[in-house]
């Protein structure tokens, strides 16, 4: 029997319907992860002309003076050097393309997947996350930061096979995190507690979509997931922002991180996936309106991992609403079984 | 030079960022060679292949589930939900589940196995249009169902697994978020301003006019000012309805023109591209009227949505719609 869950956040239902099902290992429907080129004709290994941030690397073996680089996008989708200007077209709303598109190149050696990174490396990208959005945060017309990675062809990545990231600012806050925003603050007005701090316990005692436990992070398959194989890392430390949440813990999130990706990358055959941080709006000292009175307590940063393994078809574009055909349950433990 | 820009009805920003602008030309060419037709369980002859038809058009002396018909109804072989039981809510913890009570229906659009739904004939879009019709209401009727959903995959990528002319129709115990968003946004642009946000769309693009692909005396057809996806286009009633339900013969005729108008278009523009398109209407039982205006949205399959998208709701398109919406246009077809 199909069965309907709902979203405890944002509220979105999903359908897992299990007798559509694949058996565990069977749940591919295109692997397209293939690279193009070589490390000499790679962007990435060579060529870089906008350097804004750089972590220094100790490591002789990789022979280079660089450990992670963050550079301006090649092809931004926003631009810091356009003005500010908001304005009407009839009942249509426009804003110019203000904002910071910057790419973060995880490591000096050709690698394609992050999963297959050292956890000294990922704590070094971790940290230049951190450090990018503590210096955005400054420039008072943008709202919000997102840290995230496409990765393969399906994914929304070219075909380069070297790992990098992207961070993106921008002068609006977007619907998906307003949605978790309002979700948030609801329950927590509601009962006073935050929803993911909930959510870690009740996971915690159920026990069968946890994928990894570990003592400051926790990686589970959502109850009401949406996509095959969606997994979410929560800290288990209470903290609306990523920057200041991930302070002192970015080895043990760097090692979290790597298990993850590696369970992924090994259980499903390398599939191409995104994954994005996600994190508090930038609260202003002249913020009047007292939008983010309680986010403090009631908002509380998270990673989501979305490997692209199935098609979204028309009836989720119409509706939002998903269908997953396979229980979180049953992919958590196949995943702990990795 | 990029722009950001809001949509009247969700309050959703996309990113326009016309740097290096797509065009037609510049999108993966999808193949659609016919590999199913041996054993396909839509195709004419084969009806004993399907559940028991609900409804169908057939030949006036022909017999349910036997040959003598131009569109099928029949019930999904494996349906996301099903049609038996009582819906049944319950908590977990702090979670929320029901169990999987609904309809999910096919409509088998064509007895040729290899002919495309861009490709029918006026008449036989109109067809298919009447059936989306006919069920709608016949699902309205069950007091379980809250809305119902029309829509189309068209080809590999854009989700179809299967490649015999079809569409799908899906009854739900509750509201999809996105489609509640849009009743929401509508409604509270309507208690703001007292007009229909969609019809005010409607007199804006003939305004601006440099979106239109196509328009007859009943229908309009352009491209969204605010697309998620490159040639994102939809097709609205120029007269307000909240309710796909009530279109009449005439209306119906006049709604497939330009379907088949746009469709033909795109296929011959974007080189046959898989794409999907659904219904927006009223949920059942719906009040607000007049806030609401029911719409076609289309959507190309061109591009991979990447994880900006994913975990932001902002979408990144690189096509200008004033430009989709050219190309379109010039296209020149006979209906």
């Amino acid at each position: 029997m199909p069965e309907l869950r709902k979203d405890p956040i944002v509220g979105r239902w999903v359908i897992i319907a299990t007798e559509r099902a694949r058996r565990p290992g069977n749940f591919v429907d295109t692997n397209d992860n293939v690279f193009e080129g070589t490390a000499e004709d790679c962007p990435f290994c060579h060529n870089h002309d906008k350097v804004i941030h750089s972590i220094r690397n100790d490591d002789p073996a990789l022979h280079s003076d660089w450990k992670v680089l963050v550079v301006a996008s090649g092809t931004p989708i926003l631009r810091i050097d356009q003005h500010f200007q908001h304005r009407g077209h009839g009942i249509y709303d426009v804003l110019n393309g203000y904002g910071a598109h910057e790419v973060v190149i995880e490591s000096p050696q050709h690698i394609a997947n992050m999963a297959d990174l050292s956890s000294d490396q990922i704590k070094a990208v971790l940290q230049a996350y951190a450090f990018r959005i503590n210096d955005l945060e400054k420039d008072h017309r943008l709202q919000y930061v997102l840290a995230y990675k496409n990765y393969g062809w399906t994914a929304g990545a070219r075909r380069i096979g070297h790992c990098r990231s992207q961070i993106v600012a921008t002068p609006v806050n977007p619907l998906r995190v307003k949605e978790k925003l309002i979700g948030a603050k609801k329950y927590y007005d509601y009962r006073e507690r935050c929803i993911y701090c909930d959510l870690i316990d009740q996971e915690q005692n159920d026990k069968q979509r946890v994928i990894l436990d570990s003592q400051h992070f926790i990686a589970v398959i959502p109850f009401a997931a949406r996509f095959l194989f969606e997994t979410w890392i929560l800290p288990k430390r209470h903290c609306c922002d990523f920057t200041r949440g991930v302070e002192g813990l970015e080895p043990d999130l760097a090692a979290f991180l790597k298990e993850v990706l590696l369970k992924i990358k090994v259980g499903l055959n390398d599939p191409a996936y995104n994954f994005v941080i996600q994190n508090a709006p930038f609260r202003r000292a002249h913020d009047t309106k007292g939008k983010w009175k309680t986010i403090e307590d009631d908002y509380h940063w998270h990673i989501e991992i979305m490997p692209r393994l199935t098609r979204v078809a028309g009836f989720e574009k119409g509706t939002g609403f998903y269908i997953c055909p396979v229980t979180p349950e049953n992919m958590a433990e196949y995943l702990r079984g990795v | 030079m990029s722009e950001l820009r809001r949509d009247p009805v969700m309050g959703r920003w996309v990113i326009l960022n016309t740097d290096r602008p797509l065009g037609p030309n510049d999108f993966e060419k999808e193949e659609h060679v016919f590999k199913q037709a041996e054993k396909c369980d839509f195709c004419y002859g084969r009806e004993n292949h399907t559940p028991p038809e609900i409804e169908a058009i057939r030949m006036n002396n022909s017999q349910p589930n036997q040959q003598g018909w131009w569109v099928r109804v029949v019930p999904n072989k494996f349906p996301a939900l099903k049609i038996e039981g009582n819906l049944d809510r319950r908590g977990v913890g702090i979670f929320d589940m029901s169990n999987g009570v609904g309809a999910h229906e096919i409509v088998i659009e064509t007895p040729d196995h290899f002919k495309k739904f861009s490709d029918f004939s006026v008449e036989e879009m109109a067809n298919v249009i009447a059936k989306y019709q006919s069920r709608t209401i016949a699902l309205a009727n069950d007091n379980r169902f809250k809305y119902i959903m029309v829509f189309k995959n068209y080809g590999e990528s854009a989700g179809a697994s299967l490649e015999h002319a079809h569409s799908q129709i899906i009854a739900l115990p509750m509201v999809p978020k996105d489609v509640l968003e849009e009743l929401e946004g509508a409604q509270s642009y309507y208690d703001y301003r007292g007009r229909c946000v969609f019809c005010d769309i409607i007199h804006q693009e003939y305004q601006d006019k440099e979106r239109l692909i196509v328009e007859n005396g009943d229908f309009i057809s352009f491209c969204s000012f605010t697309p998620r996806y490159p040639f994102e286009s939809w097709i609205l009633p120029k007269k307000h309805t909240s309710d796909f339900r009530h279109l009449s013969n005439d209306e119906r005729y006049r709604l497939a023109e330009v379907f088949k108008d746009v469709l033909s278009k795109m296929k011959i523009c974007l080189s046959d591209p898989s794409y999907n398109f659904y219904i927006h209407m009223t949920p059942v039982n719906y009040e607000h009227t007049a806030s609401y205006h029911w719409h076609i949205e289309i959507v190309p399959k061109l591009t991979h949505v990447a994880g900006f998208e994913w975990g932001t709701g902002f979408y990144v398109v690189a096509t200008d719609p004033a430009v989709a919406a050219k190309h379109l246009r010039e296209v020149g077809i006979k209906v």
